[in-house]
């Protein structure tokens, strides 16, 4: 048994030295394989671990019995995926994103506006989401609705933040060049501030995709239909059945990172302008 | 820093404090919050039952996110209370529960609907909305259903399931056509919200036939190879009985123990005494000894899932009359 | 001073739609309750009021937005329902001498508050010793930073239950299960803070410090850690909020010993809202009250390290 651990071990020590020595190197492929072969490294050991120590699997499964059910139940975890992600956080989001810009537009023409509803935008982002969400769902039901509406929640000051700070980051010679074109104000919105804003807009976009899916699981323990990736993790924690958390898991972390890289490539195509887009 | 400290200091004095101690240390697991459900064990640490037979009782409330089983298993508990359903599964996935003790004879679980949503009888579930909470408590509903022969995906031939949060909500403002409910707590809380029980319809699962066993005493099987523990168990079972049963005779008193210990502050004396009364109906008629011919008729009610059964085969060994024997005779 | 008017008008602003949004959320109740004592209500039917939207029931009811506001279990309190519950239970605790008690919500946001301080200090640690591993070492840099990104894509409310009983399996105290949980959501926001902080010296000054001879550890302490303070404190202030959300977090998993999670799951539990609210309130004024310590620390700190602010 405590082969396992010892094996799990040297397999560390290789894998970091190997690191230690690729790290040197600048090759496009490098940068990929570092990070994998550590993350391979980690689960390397958590299997060691879990077998060389005997350890319990309602309280810590092992990996390959993670991967196990993760093959087994692909149905079952699409489905959750469609419920929690597809209807409610990508709605939440997208009705949050939008809401956060254009109440940013809206501000935009009073300072004074501004000045106040910042201040109390951070007020009211410290209020705990965990807190919010069983209001939540007693106003809109236990469908799709109270989740999406969760995540609205919880990106809307995110991105009003966010678009604010990006709308005055045009130039004032950028925005004297307008006005001697003769531009509205609705010509130098369109043509000047809003793709001035977009690095500080895409900012917040990326911030909130992380936030729109963990809204989103938060939001069904408080209530949802016996389906959804919340639904799924809470009641397999008391069924004991942890390979199926942990898959469900797996799941949120590989489609959170998808997300993100999806929102990341997006920005690169809009501002492939900016310094930070230049390597 | 001063966190940190305060926290080694808290952390030496308990480790002294244990020490001190020359009685047996027990920590027991509950399955929900601090409420009259658990009224005989807190009755039973206040009475000083368990001091007289040299026992130090730590008691842990549980709560929405923490599954007794787990708690058992990772080794934060001696002894925890489990419904026999969960227990019994977890015995499947291989964790050695073994039942010691039985306090609560009948089972409380109902299923509550509003009469304006027309039904009557469990032939009109059909295309409605049901609420049951899981983590263990939905077992006895799912065998209901499946005994019913209505499938839970939803549709009009089948029953849509919500998972109910934490309150009774769902019936409340509609979401649901109906919701699992405790005799001695959600029924209560609906009837607080100002339903009243003519507009109301129950269907208890005893008067169903359905009926699984509930609250019960369970331990690590593994464990009770060990004489002392053995010796502990019946020590802590008899007193937690002698507690059950002056919270029979006395239902307010030990709603007012249980009050005392309720480190959230958020109960209410008018709900756990209504709780503990009713709790008493239930444990009354055990005197702690499982009787076998409930727990065959929980283990058949549990077998006959239909495609989806709790369990699927006869457990062995999941239960123990040897520490009721010794400790009520 | 100049932004107080601005405030007050956005407040008065939101109180007034909050009122104003007490009447079509709480009607339903109101009608439950009014025709039960007897009064009149359109539609007289409830299965038939249940149909009908909140906005139009308000719009045939208006004899009764007068008794939205003063209902004991409203789906929205009005704004002094919630002042009038956390007064009761802050000052009006104190005033009874009863300012620990567990109805108390100061005793309770003390607990909350002692978890916090646990977790920010864990995970601040932890934050910096990581960024200072991940700038001096190319391996760490390339192999872990990825994984430190990806770590706040998992849900830490699914995990927070098994770190409770994995911690409980060995012993440790219950204060801090609570504070890893809250260091799993702190330390995220000081790694990238002084990571970028770390790298901030631009490379005149790195160039200097290399003609003066100085080792790496020197760099260090002499050059990157002093210029990174500006990005470490913008860190702390967004690590300390969510430290506090982390033992929010954590208390729902860990309801038994009190705390502002534990209540909020209390009045969840019960139905009564204006707990919930109450108690939300008081996470949010903590976290305000933190952030603003670290404001006036951040000030005092920069100034005196010479810190053009």
């Amino acid at each position: 048994m405590m082969a396992w651990v010892f094996g799990s071990l040297v397999f560390w020590l290789a894998a970091w030295a190997l690191n230690a020595r690729l790290s040197r190197l600048s090759a496009t492929w490098v940068r990929f394989f570092v990070p994998t072969l550590f993350g391979v490294t980690v689960i390397v050991v958590w299997e060691g671990m879990v077998r060389g120590f005997g350890v319990n699997p309602v309280l810590l499964p092992a990996p390959s019995a993670i991967a196990a059910t993760f093959v087994g139940e692909i149905p079952t975890l699409w489905g959750d995926l469609v419920q929690t992600f597809f209807k409610g956080a990508l709605s939440g989001y997208v009705i949050g994103c939008t809401a956060g810009v254009l109440t940013a537009i809206a501000v935009d023409r009073s300072p004074f506006l501004q000045r106040g509803l910042l201040p109390v935008g951070n007020f009211v982002a410290a209020l705990p989401i965990v807190g919010m969400a069983p209001i939540l769902v007693m106003w809109f039901g236990f469908g799709w609705q109270s989740k999406a509406a969760v995540v609205v929640v919880m990106v809307f000051f995110p991105m009003l933040v966010n678009a604010v700070e990006g709308l005055q980051a045009s130039e004032s010679m950028q925005r004297d060049l307008m006005r001697t074109y003769a531009a509205t104000p609705g010509q130098g919105l369109r043509k000047l501030r809003l793709p001035a804003a977009m690095p500080f807009i895409f900012n917040g976009l990326k911030i909130c995709t992380t936030l729109a899916l963990i809204g989103a699981i938060v939001a069904e323990f408080f209530g949802s239909p016996i389906k959804g990736m919340g639904f799924r993790i809470s009641t397999e924690v008391g069924r004991l059945a942890l390979d199926m958390v942990w898959a469900e898991i797996v799941v949120a972390a590989i489609v959170g990172s998808a997300f993100y890289g999806a929102v990341a490539l997006a920005e690169r195509v809009v501002t492939f302008w900016h310094p930070s887009q230049r390597g | 820093m001063k966190t940190i400290y305060g926290a080694v200091l808290a952390g030496a004095m308990a480790m002294g404090a244990s020490v001190a101690q020359a009685a047996d240390d027990v920590t027991l697991q509950l399955k929900w919050v601090t409420q009259a459900q658990f009224g005989g064990y807190y009755v039973a640490l206040d009475k000083g039952f368990y001091e007289e037979e040299g026992l130090n009782v730590t008691i842990k409330p549980g709560g929405p996110d923490v599954a007794p089983a787990q708690v058992i298993a990772g080794g934060g508990a001696d002894v925890v209370l489990d419904w026999m359903p969960s227990a019994l599964a977890s015995r499947e996935k291989g964790l050695d529960l073994v039942n010691i003790a039985q306090p609560f004879k009948s089972s409380g679980m109902m299923l509550t609907c509003r009469k304006d949503s027309g039904i009557a009888t469990p032939a009109d579930f059909k295309g409605k909305t049901l609420g049951v909470w899981f983590g263990g408590n939905e077992y006895p509903f799912l065998s209901w259903m499946n005994k019913l022969g209505y499938s839970t995906d939803g549709g009009e031939d089948g029953v849509t399931v919500l998972k109910q949060g934490f309150n009774v909500d769902p019936i409340l403002n509609g979401q649901a056509d109906c919701v699992s409910t405790m005799t001695y707590n959600e029924y209560w809380q609906i009837i607080d919200a100002g339903l009243t029980p003519e507009e109301l319809v129950v269907f208890k699962y005893e008067d169903q036939g359905v009926a699984t066993l509930e609250d019960g005493i369970y331990v690590i099987g593994s464990n009770l190879e060990d004489p002392a523990f053995v010796d502990k168990m019946e020590r802590f079972v008899r007193a937690s009985m002698k507690g059950w049963k002056w919270a029979e005779e006395n239902p307010d008193d030990a709603a007012m123990i249980v009050l005392d210990n309720d480190a959230t502050g958020a109960q209410t004396e008018k709900h756990q005494t209504r709780m503990m009364r009713e709790i008493a109906k239930l444990t009354a008629g055990s005197n702690g000894a499982l009787d076998v011919a409930d727990y065959e008729r929980t283990v058949q009610s549990l077998l006959s899932g239909g495609s989806d059964p709790v369990i699927t085969k006869a457990p062995e060994g999941a239960y123990t009359l040897a520490i009721t024997d010794k400790a009520l005779n | 001073m100049k932004s107080f008017l601005s405030i007050l008008t956005v407040v008065a602003a939101l109180i007034a739609f909050w009122y104003a949004a007490c009447v079509p959320m709480n009607i339903h109740e109101a009608a439950i309750q009014a025709q039960r004592a007897g009064v009149d209500v359109t539609p007289a039917e409830a299965p038939e009021r249940r149909k009908t939207g909140r906005i139009s029931l308000a719009l045939q009811n208006t004899g009764l937005w007068s008794t939205v506001f003063t209902q004991e279990r409203p789906q929205l309190p009005a704004p002094h329902q919630v002042a009038q519950e956390f007064w009761k239970t802050t000052w009006g605790m104190i005033e009874r001498g009863r300012a620990f008690s567990k109805r108390s919500l100061i005793l309770h946001g003390w607990i909350t508050l002692s978890a916090t301080l646990l977790g920010f200090a864990f995970g601040t640690a932890l934050g910096i010793v990581l960024a200072v591993s991940i700038v001096h070492s190319r391996a760490m840099d390339m192999s872990v930073m990825p994984w430190i990104i990806a770590s706040q894509t998992v849900p830490i409310l699914a995990i927070a239950p098994m770190i409770v009983v994995v911690l409980a399996a060995l012993s440790v105290d219950d204060i801090v299960a609570k504070g890893v949980i809250s260091m799993y959501l702190s330390f995220f926001p000081v790694v990238v803070g002084m990571v970028k902080g770390l790298r901030s010296p631009d490379a005149m000054q790195m160039d200097q410090m290399k003609t003066w001879n100085a080792t790496r550890t020197e760099t260090l302490w002499k050059l990157r850690l002093p210029s990174s303070a500006p990005y470490l404190f913008a860190s702390l202030k967004v690590g300390v909020a969510a430290s506090l959300i982390g033992a929010v977090v954590a208390e729902l998993s860990l309801s038994s010993n009190g705390g502002l999670g534990a209540r909020l799951l209390a009045g969840s539990y019960y139905g009564q809202t204006v707990q919930i609210w109450s108690a939300l309130f008081a996470a949010a004024a903590l976290a305000a009250v933190l952030v603003w310590a670290i404001g006036v620390a951040q000030k005092i700190t920069l100034k005196r390290m010479g810190f053009a602010q």
